[in-house]
């Protein structure tokens, strides 16, 4: 069966996040009422798996394999199986 | 003695490198990211560029490349391995070495001469400097913000790992700013635990002659050259 996955990988809280500043900065010069502004990554894919346990194992392992534990966390925030 | 020059698709800095290793008198080769075996070799060089593009994360997907397993052997049999710029960047993500290269503090991708302090001088890296030594050397990047949690950072400075560190420029006035990108503990360079491999921000490769604004990255290269005489 083949699966769509969604996968997360977001810096770190307590990481500095340049990129999140300055895009808080921007939306507040809107006039937002926003703050701690974080910017992370978006990962989808299909993959072939015999079970939705299975295709989450395999998407967990591929969060472990891409992000990087010294600074990054990662999440498999969706896994849809395709008709 | 022969020096491998790793070439990743996106690396830019094969080249610099290569001159500034034959400059010494060292030999040295441009070894593709692909390559299974680095028998012959009694060194490895990572050179800058953008690996990948940069995708994902500067140095994350070259550390997927085949020759890395070559280069972790290289390390555990303790050649001299170096990674300049996006090298270092392969070589944190690899695991070679501890901590993390984060987007400069400002955002900006930053190319100019910065200043120096050489930290160690008893290293395959270091032997032809002087103790303490500030030398200008350029830096070029996006992603240099040294980065590692407070215990392994206090774990570095207890072992003397930092090697280069950025400083101000002899007899400048103290409030000058000089850390260009946000690096904790004004961290440039450092080495393993074992002190054969290193990273590095700055090009030494760019700064090897005077026509070139600075030769005092020369010294990195013959440093290397005789170190590898001691060991043949």
């Amino acid at each position: 069966m083949k699966y769509h996955i969604t996968l997360l990988i977001e810096l770190k809280d307590g990481i500095l996040d340049p990129q999140g500043r300055a895009v808080e900065g921007v939306l507040q010069g809107l006039e937002y009422p926003v703050e701690n502004v974080r910017v992370g990554r978006v990962l989808e894919m299909e993959l072939e798996a015999q079970s939705e346990a299975e295709a989450r194992a395999t998407a967990h392992q591929i969060g472990k394999a891409l992000a990087n534990p010294v600074m990054e966390v990662f999440l498999v925030e969706a896994v849809k199986e395709l008709a | 003695m022969k020096v491998a020059v790793v070439q990743f698709p996106g690396s830019n800095c094969d080249q610099d490198a290569v001159w500034a290793l034959q400059m010494v008198g060292l030999k040295a080769e441009l070894v593709w990211h692909t390559e299974t075996h680095l028998e012959g070799f009694q060194a490895v060089l990572l050179p800058g560029g953008f690996s990948y593009g940069d995708y994902l994360r500067a140095g994350a997907l070259a550390k997927f490349s085949p020759v890395i397993q070559e280069v972790r052997r290289l390390a555990e049999q303790g050649y001299p391995v170096v990674g300049i710029c996006n090298g270092f960047q392969v070589l944190t993500e690899a695991g070679l070495l501890p901590g993390a290269l984060l987007a400069n503090t400002n955002l900006h991708f930053t190319c100019k001469e910065v200043f120096l302090r050489v930290e160690r001088t008893d290293l395959p890296f270091t032997g032809s400097y002087k103790p303490g030594q500030v030398v200008r050397i350029p830096i070029a990047h996006g992603e240099g913000r040294y980065y590692a949690d407070a215990k392994t950072l206090e774990a570095l400075e207890q072992n003397r790992q930092v090697v280069f560190r950025y400083c101000p420029p002899e007899n400048a006035p103290l409030e000058v700013s000089y850390n260009p990108n946000g690096s904790l503990n004004d961290i440039a360079g450092i080495v393993n635990q074992r002190g054969n491999v290193l990273g590095m921000m700055p090009h030494p490769e760019r700064a090897v002659e005077e026509m070139l604004g600075s030769a005092d990255g020369l010294p990195f290269f013959t440093s290397l050259k005789r170190a590898l005489e001691v060991v043949a």
